[in-house]
């Protein structure tokens, strides 16, 4: 601030005074208020939370958070760039559900399996961005015919029972390879391998929009379309790629999901979208496209994440944390919509 | 003065991070008065009008409203106590047809259910654009509307409210010479029924048609304000920038080289027929027409934002199609748009804005090079002087002239070699025109050929080497420069 020393400076108690007096301020300190109530308030159910900071359960949270991590980083940048993506939850669960079919159904190697898993959630993402391009199609519609399609194929795939369950178990192989059980349920060095997997894809995504052509353009096209598409950027060519990479980044959500409970089944993740999209808000990200970075939606999926913990630990049902979740994200959209409006 | 004292300011003060915008201002408004407030880029005026028209938060000082201290807490406040205000930045709403954004939150009710009475809304405003003189249709789609006519929507919105007091931001600035006669008329009108108005304008040929008084504002700080009468342009000049200005309209005459452009045919059905033109090497190609006249449109089929119906364009004699602005950005043109709003991003920084059009150019493999990145925004940032508290500074939080300069320097940055500009001189002050001016004469030498769309007659006059006259989508005559006078110019472009 350029504060300058000047005769007319008013003394600290009428600062203070004029300060609480105008509404515009009343709302900022009000906001400021609730910011520090709201940080207690997770700071008390944390240290309170029995177990929270033993080795297991930290390393616990951190694998049941990776899946969350590496969507949330998808959803950035389909927010970015001023969309917004319903399906993340629906093709993660089906490339989960379709590297597991491939597998103990269809007999395919690992590796290929894992790879089919990759490239399927891939080209959804591909055929959300060309929908939503060619075919004029606002992103909400588009995602959300893409979630409902992705779910409904999944749970063909899997004949809408886990993949591998006792149940299954006779006929096919029993359990998911080593290598998929490792991506969920591994430990490298001492860490969940899922964790790793988490932090490498939000470094990823870091660099692509901080570094990158690519990532330059996702800010344009969520900032200001018209003035992107008159600097000659691409306009579709950028939604269909960042579309596509958040397909990607779902299949391997669906990867890291489906090893750490060694089995898919076509309704898991449901709550991903809802999930992702809080993170992306709580992290800072305009809602509305040109601003905001993965880091932030990092801390807010570690957020989530801790959050849904520690209600876990204080023993409340999970039907009350989906109350307490939905409410979350109302909450903190509603706060960063005063935050801006004021200024504070 | 003999009428009353309507608004008045003590010490008003506002300081942005980096950057004090308004320090202890004290400011007088008399009723019946137009009171200009004039100022380089970036002076604290808009800071200034948002703040007495309650968007935005005053730091401190006092504001007295004939004679009463008020808080102005919010636009709507403001409005209740008989303040409107015109906005530098349009806030018309584009989707909504020109009546609906007249009478925005406020559309005529009819009983008992309180539905909306459209034929009432539509008749309203009818008469409302009747008054001021204007010719749009209220049931048309603002977003369908040129630049001028959105401007003017927006002060039959501002007129319609019955305010005391009319601040208004820039409004001259995107009016045909024709229109503006009519705001001052419309000023005038309010003026005789005791209306005060704020006036902001880098035009200072306005200043003794319209005001009684002037403030000039520096860098925050206000210099001084004066009866019109005393105040000639040079003084104002001097009290605005702090030094002498010299000349208004450097043109340098520059040997014309080989032809870089030819354009024959260009059609677009219903709004441009059969354009032919071709501009060289070191060449300022100016075209000239009234509002509505089809310039813009012809920049926007040039550069490929918008499909043309036929027609061809030669680019060093080869010929070539232009289907999207990327192509013509690789084949080397740059297009510096008429509304800034359209060229930036607002959310990204300076920097980002500058290469936005030079990415292939800024990258290796994909990466952007930031630290190439950073130094041609910092020379282009020196070069035009572009006033900032810091290089990183978001686009949004510049003072609109220097907003328009982050738009120009993005295509210096991509080194077009053909530039089209769109009324490039639009909002930006006296001594950033002539560094303007200076840049075009710049590039001309370099071999750079200019397109320059402009309504203003005088930098047409001074500035191009050829003129073309622009009406209903054709262009009507051509004249050398030097050859024509403001009379030949404005008699074709209205007889076209
Ligand atoms: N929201 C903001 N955040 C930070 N700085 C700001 C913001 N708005 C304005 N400024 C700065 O405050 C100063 C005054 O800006 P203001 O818009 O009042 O200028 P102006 O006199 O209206 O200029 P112009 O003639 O270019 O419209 C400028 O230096 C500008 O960069
Ligand atoms: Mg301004």
């Amino acid at each position: 601030m350029a504060e300058k020393p000047s005769g007319s400076s008013i003394s600290g108690l009428g600062r203070v005074k004029t300060w609480v007096a105008t509404p515009q301020l009343r709302v900022r300190l009000g906001i400021r208020a609730t910011l520090v109530f709201a940080v207690v308030i997770f700071v008390y159910y944390v240290s309170t939370a029995p177990r929270f900071f033993s080795v297991v359960n930290v390393s616990n949270v951190g694998a049941r958070t990776a899946p969350g991590i590496i969507v949330a980083v998808a959803q950035t940048m389909v927010i970015i760039s001023a969309g917004i993506d319903l399906s993340v939850g629906a093709i993660l669960a089906f490339s989960g559900s379709l590297v597991s079919v491939a597998y103990c159904y269809w007999g395919l190697p690992v590796w290929p399996a894992m790879l089919l898993g990759l490239a399927a959630g891939a080209l959804l993402g591909f055929l959300n961005g060309l929908i939503i391009t060619k075919g004029r199609i606002p992103d909400f519609i588009a995602t959300l015919g893409m979630m409902g399609t992705a779910r409904g194929v999944a749970l063909i795939l899997t004949g809408g029972l886990p993949v591998p369950s006792h149940l299954t178990a006779v006929t096919l192989k029993a359990y998911l390879p080593r290598e998929v059980i490792w991506m969920g349920s591994g430990k490298l060095l001492g860490f969940p391998v899922g964790a790793l997997i988490g932090l490498l894809v939000v470094a990823a995504g870091w660099v692509i929009l901080t570094h990158t052509g690519f990532g330059r353009a996702i800010f344009a096209v969520g900032g200001n379309r018209e003035a992107a598409r008159v600097s000659g950027i691409n306009v579709d060519r950028t939604k269909i790629m960042v579309y596509t990479l958040a397909g990607l980044l779902s299949g391997l959500a669906g990867l890291v999901l489906v090893g750490r409970m060694n089995s898919a089944n076509a309704l898991m993740a449901d709550p991903a979208n809802l999930e992702s999209i809080s993170a992306v808000v709580i992290g800072g990200t305009n809602l509305f496209g040109g601003e905001g970075g993965v880091i932030g939606s990092l801390l807010g999926a570690l957020i989530m994440g801790i959050l849904s913990n520690v209600l876990n630990l204080h023993n409340m049902q999970d039907f009350a944390q989906r109350v307490v979740m939905g409410l979350l994200i109302i909450g903190v959209v509603l706060f960063d919509q005063l935050r801006r409006r004021y200024g504070a | 003065m003999s009428s009353s004292l309507i608004l008045r300011t003590e010490a008003l003060d506002k300081s942005y991070p980096g950057v004090h915008a308004l320090d202890h201002v004290d400011f007088d408004l008399y009723e019946g008065e137009v009171h200009v407030l004039l100022g380089e880029n970036g002076a604290g005026k808009s800071t200034f009008m948002k703040i007495i028209s309650g968007s935005l938060p005053k730091d401190s000082g006092r504001i007295f409203l004939r004679g009463q201290e008020v808080d102005i807490v919010s636009p709507q406040h403001a409005r209740e106590l008989g303040i409107g205000m015109v906005y530098q930045e349009l806030s018309v709403i584009p989707g909504l047809s020109v009546g609906e954004n007249i009478f925005l939150g406020r559309l005529p009710k009819r009983k008992p259910f309180g539905t909306v009475d459209w034929s009432e809304a539509r008749s309203q405003a009818k008469r409302l654009l009747d008054d001021l003189g204007v010719d749009i249709d209220p049931g048309e789609r603002v977003g369908n509307l040129g630049i001028g006519e959105q401007q003017l929507t927006e002060i039959a919105k501002t007129l319609s409210m019955k305010a005391r007091v009319v601040l208004l931001d820039e409004p001259s600035s995107a009016l045909s010479d024709e229109e503006r006669e009519r705001l001052f008329t419309i000023m005038r009108g309010l003026q005789e029924k005791g209306v005060a108005i704020i006036y902001v304008s880098h035009r200072l040929v306005e200043i003794p048609q319209v005001a009684q008084r002037v403030t000039v504002l520096r860098d925050g700080v206000k210099i001084g304000t004066l009866l019109v009468d005393e105040a000639d342009e040079a003084t104002l000049i001097r009290m605005m920038v702090g030094r002498e200005l010299g000349e208004q309209y450097p043109k340098e005459r520059i040997e014309r080289g080989r032809e870089l452009l030819r354009v024959q045919g260009l059609t677009v059905k219903g709004v441009l027929n059969g354009l032919n033109l071709s501009l060289h090497e070191g060449e300022i190609l100016g075209i000239f027409g009234v509002l509505g006249a089809g310039r813009t449109d012809f920049a926007r089929a040039l550069f490929g934002v918008d499909p043309i119906d036929s027609g061809e364009v030669f680019l060093d004699g080869r010929k070539v199609e232009i289907s999207s602005p990327s192509e013509a950005i690789d084949l080397g043109l740059g297009y510096v748009t008429e509304d800034r709003k359209d060229g930036l991003v607002p959310r990204l920084a300076i920097p980002a804005n500058i290469t936005l059009a030079s990415l292939k150019k800024m990258t290796r493999l994909g990466f952007l090079k930031h630290d190439e990145e950073r130094a041609s925004a910092e020379k282009y940032v020196e070069e035009l002087d572009i006033h900032t508290p810091r290089l990183s500074q978001m686009v949004e939080f510049l003072s609109g002239g220097n907003q328009q300069k982050v738009a120009l320097a993005k295509w210096l940055c991509s080194q077009a070699k053909i530039l089209i500009l769109d009324e490039p001189t639009r909002g930006i002050d006296v001594g950033a025109k002539v560094e303007v001016f200076r840049l075009m004469n710049d590039l001309a030498k370099q071999g750079v050929g200019i397109i320059m769309i402009s309504s203003e007659l005088p930098e047409v006059l001074a500035m191009a080497d050829r003129i073309l006259v622009m009406a209903d989508g054709s262009f009507v005559a051509e004249y050398e420069g030097g050859q024509a006078s403001g009379e030949d110019l404005m008699r074709d472009a209205v007889a076209g």
